[in-house]
């Protein structure tokens, strides 16, 4: 089973795979599950949505709210670097 | 046949109503602004919701769901998906049946036609827009929306075939 995710995404599922880690430890989970578990959560909060990609394939990408907080974010940690390089 | 992961994944009510959300969103900004292209955005995400429904074959059904759910009960009639989804987004006292039936049959149109690299306002630019005439004549009179689909599939039939195929 294949699943295309956007760049955009990658980043937010590497996080909640590596928070997922510990419950896999052992039998609970195959990776493919929770991966699918990981997406349809983030498709219910708003984080994630699905469209057609360039090759007609169902893909996810992370949705205009999610990637507007992670460039927010981007911008604080660099004000923030910033201050602290000075 | 499950080719790929997501699908098996659940589409909820819920997801339905974040996915419209950034519609609605997509919507108050092309109406707060004064761009002569901000119809092409709100229309980009009402396409792009709509055309992996379509790929799943669940666009009747979901544009039925996202109905109901903006209405708060069971709805006799539904439009079809593009119409429907326009209903659930935009301000009704701004897009009359007519316009709505418009980019409905444009919205069509693009799904049948536009290729996947090229985005839907340049695809309705090059056509000279989505008021432009030749969308909008009926199929029945056969010019317009039906003369550019013939040529456009005969097009894309001949540039399918190589040389020795003729």
């Amino acid at each position: 089973m294949k699943i295309n995710i956007n760049e955009s995404l990658q980043a937010y599922i590497n996080e909640a795979l590596y928070r997922a880690r510990p419950r896999r430890n052992g039998t609970v989970g195959a990776p493919n599950a929770v991966l699918a578990d990981i997406l349809a959560k983030a498709e219910a909060v708003g984080d994630a949505m699905r469209y057609l990609d360039q090759r007609g394939r169902i893909a996810w990408k992370a949705t205009p709210r999610l990637r507007e907080y992670i460039a927010d974010l981007k911008a604080d940690a660099e004000a923030d670097a910033e201050k602290e390089a000075m | 046949m499950l080719r790929y992961l997501s699908d098996r994944i659940a589409f909820t009510d819920k997801a339905l109503k974040i996915n419209l959300e950034p519609l609605e969103d997509a919507w108050e900004e092309f109406q707060s602004s004064r761009d002569r292209n901000g119809v092409y955005r709100y229309l980009s995400s009402v396409f792009e919701l709509v055309s992996w429904w379509q790929y799943y074959d669940i666009a009747e059904m979901y544009a039925r769901r996202a109905m109901c759910l903006k209405a708060g009960r069971p709805v006799d009639h539904v439009p079809e998906p593009f119409a429907a989804i326009i209903v659930c987004t935009a301000d009704p006292k701004k897009v009359d049946y007519r316009m709505r039936s418009k980019w409905a049959r444009a919205l069509t149109y693009a799904a049948e036609f536009k290729r996947r690299t090229v985005s839907l306002r340049e695809f309705m630019k090059r056509r000279g827009g989505i008021t432009n005439a030749p969308l909008d004549l009926p199929v029945a009179s056969g010019g317009g929306l039906q003369k550019i689909a013939d040529a456009e599939s005969c097009k894309f039939r001949t540039e399918g075939r190589s040389a020795g195929q003729f």
